[in-house]
């Protein structure tokens, strides 16, 4: 309230009439304004305000007490299906179950619609759709285990692809020349695997991160050029066909295509399943415990992060030994592009675009990519350009590709949130929203901002005019405006409140705060004597003031 | 085939990716960017000096003047789409690697959709002579080859050493935190970084477009060539990118003598392999001050 507002006048004591006065007779002072002009006046915001407090993130499902500690579990282990908690409704002290973790629910429909796909792709797109589908479940299970290597191993290598054509081509020719039958490749592929990934993981001992990824994008490009110009390996036919498969020749076009969809999204399941043992179990913990730049920290702490990189790395290998055997197995054979620079530029494009380091983004990731790649056929180059292009967008604006979106919009959120409410804090003395949204009892958010209102209220009646009428007569009838500054100094809490203390018989009086707590005696304020009672209560009327203008 | 044309070749070989991987390697340790879009510079400064031969002139001078000019520009291309945007944000040195591998993807697409697949000549540079010395026939593209090289990268290390853009450089090669401290503009030097290593680049590709044709994919051998040699010599260390070169292109031209072709790469990795092991930085990288971004 400016000083415009108030106007000065004198103040009859309404007593005086009958001479019972025990206060000023009359005495300068100023006409009270209506409290609820301030409370309609801070209640109004002059700024967009927002919605405060969480989402409602969990799905609350009903349960019976009884009934809470009875869980799905996967037979035989003690292991739950879901994790969820039980807890009690604040206000109604109902029992709750809250799905903490929903994510097995996605998987189960993702992985569902993956293999349900078939019934419900259209017919003219069938074939191009059951092709695709199979490369999507065979590439998909690579880049889970290429996501083990870079995410859950930190080892930047790039010679995955290099690891399965390998495995593929040696099991291809083994098949060739052998004769031996289709369901010993795949495992033909793992002992190469085994071989090649226990020979690359040697330089990864000495190596950090981005030497060794050049270095492994050199050996795939050695790869290239050892299986292309080699007799061996057919370098004139584009790839090494002719291996033993289970896709029989004599079966309908639409068997053979049903068979290699399903033997892929077998293989993609498996992949996930050596993910989850890997990454969500001892290993994969350790090295949690280790990540990048804090390996010191973790070494100290008795994790041996090399040995465990190395062996997800070689146990890795073995696994992607055993894609490429079961590639040449259902394909009958490998080409030459697997070791070509462009699959490595689509797989990591495909990690990129989901998210390095997570399952779900590699899976995602692959089929954006297959999807342009394998599905829009028809568009031609510029499939590969749309690739580019978005694996380019995706590294300039998304810190962990897709599946990190939701922590990247959130922390930008909370940053954003903080900017506009620092421009905005005109509420001193107030909760702040987010702490509003912690504090258990609302009649304390409450009180806070009444008396808030309150003390901005006061603070236009402190005049020099009412502290003169307090000078004159600390007791008695007052003005309304020094009536009503006192009557909120005197609710004030025990604690710190202001006393006098008379040091002798007859004074001198000295002004003293209480501690608020029993038993704690009150303690001085300062060594000012007053000489008087009256000099005293005005003395403390003067600090409260003093105290009330600061707030 | 004597040693001493075992040894020519060597050197040439070694000059031609040497450029590209001092060019990795300058990159690398001035601005933490691993950049594998060099190879796609490499192929961009290719049709540029192409499109100069074909439509406006034929005059060697300008046509390599073209090529080294297209070069820079293609890295300030890279600056601006990858380092600027990205040098402060989370995960760079990952998402770095990733975005110049996205835009060689991009790019090497591009040229295949507009100049298609075939592939292009660019006319000798260095014209028709030879000679005689110390009884070794040299050709004109030969030491048109050594020379150019030799010099460019003469330009680029008195640039760097006395410049006042090199110092800025070199600053940052030391610290880039302290150098920005002090007032030096990463994103400047980001540009001039990137125009230089560029142009060494651009030249590679005129240099090595005296041998072989350019296509759109024909940056890959020269780029992979060049981040091994990076690799082997210590990514970061010019001299060590030198030493490097003339060992793999020893190797190189040897196992072309003794076991044939088909084997250099492998004898190659072997021995940076082999260096690797030994000396997890390269044969000149310093082992406690790489750099940590």
């Amino acid at each position: 309230m400016s000083d415009a507002n108030r106007k000065d006048y004198v103040w009859h004591n309404p007593l005086a009439v009958w001479g019972t006065a025990t206060g000023n007779e009359k005495a300068d002072s100023i006409e009270v304004p209506d409290p609820r002009d301030v409370w309609d006046e801070n209640r109004a915001f002059k700024v967009p305000t927002y919605k405060v407090g969480r989402l409602k993130h969990y799905i609350i499902w009903p349960t019976h007490g009884d009934r809470l500690w009875n869980r799905m579990r996967w037979w035989p282990t003690r292991r739950n299906l879901l994790h969820i908690k039980g807890q009690y409704n604040r206000k109604t002290l109902a029992a709750e179950k809250k799905i903490i973790d929903r994510r097995p629910i996605y998987w189960a429909l993702c992985l569902l619609i993956i293999a349900l796909g078939p019934l419900f792709f259209p017919a003219d797109m069938m074939n191009t759709l059951m092709t695709a589908g199979a490369i999507f479940g065979v590439f998909a299970a690579i880049n889970v285990c290429w996501t083990l290597i870079i995410g859950t191993a930190s080892i930047f290598s790039l010679a995955t692809y290099a690891v399965v054509g390998t495995a593929g081509f040696i099991s291809s020719w083994v098949s060739i020349k052998y004769g031996i039958p289709w369901y010993f490749l795949p495992f033909i592929g793992s002992g190469v695997g085994l071989i090649f990934g226990a020979a690359i993981a040697i330089p990864a001992l000495r190596l950090d991160g981005f030497y060794y990824a050049l270095l492994t994008l050199g050996l795939n490009e050695l790869c290239r050029v050892f299986f292309t110009t080699s007799n061996e390996f057919g370098s004139a036919s584009g790839g090494l066909y002719g291996a033993s498969t289970f896709v029989n020749d004599t079966w309908e076009p639409i068997t053979q295509s049903m068979v290699t969809y399903y033997s892929s999204f077998a293989l993609l399941i498996g992949a996930l399943f050596l993910f989850r043992l890997i990454h969500g179990k001892r290993l994969g913990r350790i090295l949690r415990m280790a990540p990048e730049k804090r390996e010191a920290f973790a070494a100290a702490c008795g994790v041996d992060y090399k040995r465990a990189r190395i062996t997800i790395f070689v146990v890795t290998s073995i696994a992607l030994g055993f894609i490429g055997g079961f590639y040449s197995a259902q394909y009958r054979g490998i080409a030459f592009s697997i070791f070509g620079f462009d699959t490595v530029l689509l797989g990591l494009a495909m990690l990129a675009i989901g998210g390095i380091g997570k399952a779900e983004g590699a899976i995602l990731g692959t089929l954006v990519v297959v999807f342009l790649d394998k599905v829009l056929l028809e568009l031609g180059p510029i499939r590969h350009f749309m690739i580019g292009a978005l694996m380019l967008g995706v590294v300039l604006f998304l810190n962990n590709g897709y599946f990190g979106i939701k922590q990247q919009f959130n922390a930008w959120r909370d940053k954003k949130r903080g900017e506009w409410r620092s421009s905005r804090s005109e509420k001193g003395g107030e909760a702040l929203p987010e702490e509003a949204t912690e504090i258990e009892d609302k009649d304390d958010l409450y009180f806070r901002r009444f008396d808030k209102l309150q003390r901005d209220y006061l603070k236009g009646l402190v005049t020099p005019q009412i502290i003169e009428e307090h000078r004159k007569q600390p007791l008695g009838q007052h003005s309304e405006a020094l009536e009503r500054v006192l009557l909120y100094f005197r609710r004030a809490k025990m604690e710190d409140k202001y006393a006098l203390h008379r040091a002798g018989a007859q004074g001198p009086y000295k002004i003293i705060a209480f501690s608020g707590v029993r038993g704690v005696s009150p303690r001085l304020v300062d060594d000012r004597e007053y000489a008087t009672l009256d000099e005293g209560y005005h003395g403390v009327f003067m600090r409260r003031v003093h105290d009330l203008m600061e707030t | 085939m004597d040693i001493t044309f075992v040894l020519t070749n060597a050197i040439i070989v070694a000059c031609i990716y040497g450029l590209i991987a001092i060019a990795v390697s300058i990159t690398w340790s001035s601005l933490g960017l691993i950049n594998l879009a060099y190879g796609f510079i490499f192929s961009f400064a290719g049709y540029g000096a192409w499109m100069m031969a074909e439509y406006v002139t034929e005059n060697p001078a300008l046509v390599a003047a073209t090529g080294i000019a297209v070069g820079a520009l293609g890295g300030v291309i890279v600056c601006l789409t990858v380092f600027i945007p990205l040098h402060d944000k989370p995960n760079f040195t990952t998402r770095g690697m990733i975005a110049t591998l996205a835009i060689s993807l991009i790019g090497s697409q591009a040229f295949l959709m507009y100049f298609g697949p075939r592939p292009k000549a660019l006319p000798e540079i260095f014209g028709f002579w030879k000679v005689d010395f110390l009884g070794i026939t040299l050709t004109s593209d030969k030491i048109g080859i050594v020379v150019c090289s030799i010099a460019m990268l003469a330009v680029v290390v008195f640039w760097m050493r006395g410049s006042r853009r090199g110092l800025e450089i070199r600053a940052m090669m030391m610290n880039p935190h302290a150098a920005a401290i002090v007032g030096i503009g990463i994103r400047s030097t980001g540009v001039y970084v990137m125009a230089m290593t560029g142009a060494m680049a651009g030249l590679a590709a005129i240099l090595l477009s005296q041998t072989y044709y350019i296509s759109p994919f024909s940056g890959l051998t020269p780029l992979i060539k060049g981040v091994s040699i990076a690799l082997c010599g210590g990514l970061g260390s010019v001299q060590g990118a030198v030493i490097a070169a003339i060992l793999l292109g020893l190797v190189e031209a040897l196992t072309n003598q003794f076991l044939g072709g088909q084997y250099v790469l492998m004898t190659q990795f072997l021995v940076i392999i082999m260096v690797l092991i030994v000396r997890p930085r390269g044969i000149s990288g310093l082992l406690d001050k790489a750099r940590e971004q």
